[in-house]
């Protein structure tokens, strides 16, 4: 006769979490563990390893040089969980609101330059493509990471993105009251799609939004291509504002910016959580130094447009590096 | 006033395709993550959500939403309302967390590919939101099971099932990669979010949130009527996207995914939503009966839904109709039968009380399953006492649906119900089994979709499952003892059934 086994017992948590020694946070009792299609490389879904989107997970996730780590054990060191992101962003956003509210009740369109209003519509306004892109690319990380608590930080950034997008787009739709014939609501496709200053970040994000490897996917947007865009448009774009008058710009950015340091902080976490193994540390590189020069084309390209700010693309392309530099990749 | 009005900056906050120049567009948008059936971008221009909010509507909206249902869990967790709860209400709960938590965390990544992948703007921003919305899904309905792990390891299973190779688990895993996470943009659109969350998500959330407001269980129906918020924004995704798949000559193809959604969803609720509204709650808390549900919802208001949106009533409408009558009546007594299969405490529904409210929302149900599937097993029982049922070996499950293929005990021509039948096919050699024409009709639709996927019957055939005993199965179901489920009452029900014998005798 065997004998029955012992009942499990009830836990003080999930099973998954019980064999830590530190009681869980709420963000690792909601976050951890649920990306149940990233266990079997072979099938990621109940439907057999041969359907279409079968075949792009075991290539594009399993099949990625990234590779060799439980990458549920990755955690943001934010530990931004939903609710949290949503008080975080309604402060940011009650903020941005009484920006607009008093900048509108003291006229503050009348007051812009019109030289610099000449110059929204051709580098500030068409940035809601650009931001678009990043909103694209981060979805297909929400898609396509191979743990649950990527995935959590990728679906917050992606929002962020369409927070800059809606920001520029309020903003185009309030310059254009006062001044209807600059352009701004009406010239942005045409800009994005022709005029040299943006060229280089629209062939900088089609060819990101095409890097379907997860992990090039990741590098080439979160330690490349994003930051290059950040520190162009909302550093750079914004000092040449200041300097020009326009000082909404930059506090509106600044803002913003608050979300591009919590992207950098989880991207610089899961870089050092990747290259614990070490040939990892050699991918990473490998794709950092494919994207690199296409990003810095890009800030070039655009810096070199802002009016009377000479320093903008040794200034932004400084900022990158500064940033892949802190991730110690050598 | 200061500030623009909605209207007046939103269009340009859409306003996001453009034409690519450095990659193709088929590279950007490519067919197997897009699903756009060859429409091109242009095409989708004219995509307009019905339900408009902007990031910052939707950030103060959803703080305000979870501070209201946190707090109102917050207030009542030292209540401890599950401690005196009736079981079939825990069993409820635990059943709803381990079926849907993980699937809704999973649900963000099939938003977020419309939200890539979708040659829209208004339909990638509101993907945006509905991305956030399922995160939020998966995380508040992991942090209201999370209090009570420590009653009973079966709420473990709100992180744990979707690892597992349990039978529902399966059932539940193989529709919702069919219908989201294993579809294209454009079949999330339709299927997820036109059929099964326009259609469908009702009958969960609010349903159950009427009977979770009934049984007393405020926290849970505060959640799931909150949650439902949510669904009925992100629901309306695909309506727009059916309007231009119709208008450009592809309305076959949507009719067929919606078909194909709807009758999978039906599948689904009738295994588990099913029996928790006539069985396992609590008989004076019952706001309706699950076909009443159905009526009102599907075969009311989604069926005007689909007809005012220029799609036609499917095919197999009266097929599930008549299926009202009996599937989940047989779901309910196979899961009964063999509780040892499932994560939750399985109660038999059957007091006399209960026997004539089943019998008084479904005609014929006492001579069909009370006559023919409960009044043996009380008999035997009353004789024997009560022992563990488990299926018998030779359950046939369905090649689609992955759940037990039934019929309707005691079925004569005249009565309610239907046979037990199988609808078999083969295909390039292989002999696949479904449960009704319309799981056959589903395969046919895309063979290579579905057939290399084993049902757990044909794992079991293959020798996938040792040893092939019932300890080896409920092995591969990862339930060990302590997860298992019992009868729910521990079978004091059968009282009552002894005393109408004693006084018959
Ligand atoms: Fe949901
Ligand atoms: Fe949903």
């Amino acid at each position: 006769m065997s004998t029955k086994p012992e009942p499990l017992k009830p836990l003080r948590t999930w099973s998954h979490l019980a064999g830590r020694r530190r009681r869980p946070s709420e963000y690792e009792i909601v976050s951890t563990n649920l990306m149940y299609d990233a266990k079997n490389a072979e099938s990621p879904f109940e439907l057999g390893p041969n359907i279409p989107l079968s075949k792009w997970f075991k290539k594009y996730r399993h099949g990625s040089p990234l590779t060799g780590r439980d990458w549920e054990e990755f955690r943001d060191p934010a530990e931004l969980t939903y609710r949290a992101y949503n008080i975080l962003q309604d402060g940011q956003e009650t903020y941005i609101e009484g920006l607009f509210d008093q900048h509108n009740e003291l006229r503050y369109d009348a007051g812009l330059d019109t030289a610099w209003v000449d110059v929204l519509p051709r580098l500030y306004t068409p940035a809601r493509y650009a931001f678009h892109t990043v909103q694209m690319a981060s979805h297909y990380l929400v898609q396509i990471v191979p743990s649950s608590t990527i995935r959590n930080c990728a679906t917050y950034q992606a929002a962020d993105a369409l927070r800059c997008v809606s920001h520029i787009a309020y903003r185009t739709a309030e310059v254009k009251k006062t001044y209807p014939d600059s352009g701004c609501g009406t010239a942005e496709c045409a800009a994005w799609e022709n005029d040299a200053a943006w060229q280089g970040f629209r062939a900088l994000m089609e060819k990101v939004l095409i890097a379907y490897d997860w992990g090039e996917s990741f590098v080439a947007l979160n330690l490349v291509a994003k930051p290059a865009m950040d520190e162009a448009l909302l550093r750079q774009l914004a000092a040449t504002g200041r300097r020009q008058g326009d000082s909404l710009l930059g506090l509106i950015a600044d803002t913003e910016y608050r979300d591009v340091q919590r992207s950098r902080t989880w991207s610089a976490a899961l870089v050092r959580f990747a290259i614990e193994r070490p040939e990892n540390l050699a991918v990473v590189r490998g794709w950092i130094e494919k994207w690199l020069p296409v990003a810095e084309q890009a800030i070039d390209a655009y810096c070199r447009a802002l009016p009377d700010s000479p320093e903008a693309t040794t200034t932004a392309t400084q900022a990158v590096h500064d940033f892949l530099r802190s991730l110690d990749l050598n | 006033m200061a500030l623009l009005d909605r209207a007046e900056w939103y269009d340009i906050a859409r306003d996001t395709n453009w034409t690519p120049k450095y990659v193709t567009e088929d590279a950007l948008f490519p067919e197997e993550q897009s699903g756009t059936l060859g429409l091109p971008l242009e095409v989708w221009e004219s995509y307009d959500e019905p339900y408009k909010v902007t990031y910052r509507e939707y950030v103060r909206t959803q703080r305000e939403k979870d501070a209201g249902v946190y707090s109102v869990k917050a207030a009542l967790q030292r209540a401890n309302f599950l401690d005196q709860a009736e079981p079939g209400w825990v069993s409820i709960l635990k059943l709803h967390y381990g079926a849907f938590a993980t699937l809704e965390a999973m649900a963000s990544s099939a938003e977020s590919r419309m939200a890539r992948f979708g040659k829209a703007g208004g339909l990638r921003n509101m993907a945006t939101f509905g991305s956030l919305d399922e995160n939020r899904h998966g995380q508040i309905q992991l942090y209201f099971p999370h209090e009570h792990v420590h009653r009973s390891r079966q709420f473990d299973w709100a992180t744990k099932s979707m690892h597992t190779n349990e039978w529902a688990v399966v059932a539940a895993r193989h529709l919702f990669d069919d219908i989201m996470a294993g579809r294209d943009a454009v079949g999330v659109a339709l299927m997820l979010t036109f059929a099964f969350e326009t259609g469908f998500s009702n009958l969960q959330f609010l349903g159950l949130a009427a009977d979770a407001a009934q049984a007393g269980d405020i926290s849970f129906s505060n959640l799931a009527s909150s949650i439902q918020t949510d669904e009925a924004r992100h629901a309306q995704i695909g309506g727009p996207a059916v309007k231009i798949l119709i208008a450009n000559g592809k309305k076959a193809e949507a009719q067929r995914l919606v078909d194909i959604a709807i009758w999978r969803a039906w599948t689904l609720f009738a295994t588990v939503t099913g029996p928790s509204m006539d069985y396992y709650t609590p008989l004076d808390r019952r706001e309706k009966s699950f076909k009443e549900f159905m009526q009102e919802w599907v075969f009311g208001q989604f069926e005007r839904t689909l007809l005012d949106i220029g799609l036609e009533r499917p095919w197999y409408w009266d097929t599930m109709l008549a299926d009202l009558d009996t599937r989940h009546h047989g779901m309910h007594a196979g899961i009964w039968t063999f509780h040892k299969s499932v994560w939750w405490d399985v109660p038999p529904g059957i007091s006399r009380a209960e026997r004539a409210w089943l019998e008084e929302k479904y005609p014929g149900w006492e001579e069909t399953w009370g006559a023919h599937f409960w009044d043996p097993i009380i008999a035997r029982f009353l004789k024997d006492g009560p022992v563990d049922t488990v299926l018998p070996s030779m359950v046939q499950l369905c090649n689609m649906a992955q759940v037990p293929i039934t019929g309707t005990p005691g079925w004569a021509p005249g009565k309610t119900g239907r046979p037990l039948q199988d609808f078999p096919l083969e295909h390039e050699g292989r002999l696949y089994h479904f449960g009704s024409e319309v799981d056959r009709w589903i395969f046919q639709q895309d063979p290579d979709r579905y057939k290399d996927h084993l049902s757990v019957a044909d794992r079991m055939v293959a020798g996938m499952i040792q040893p092939p005993t019932l300890e080896g199965l409920l092995d591969y179901f990862s339930l060990k003892e302590g997860e298992q489920g019992e009868d729910a009452l521990k079978h004091s029900w059968l009282e009552e059934y002894r005393q109408d014998q004693a006084q018959a005798a």
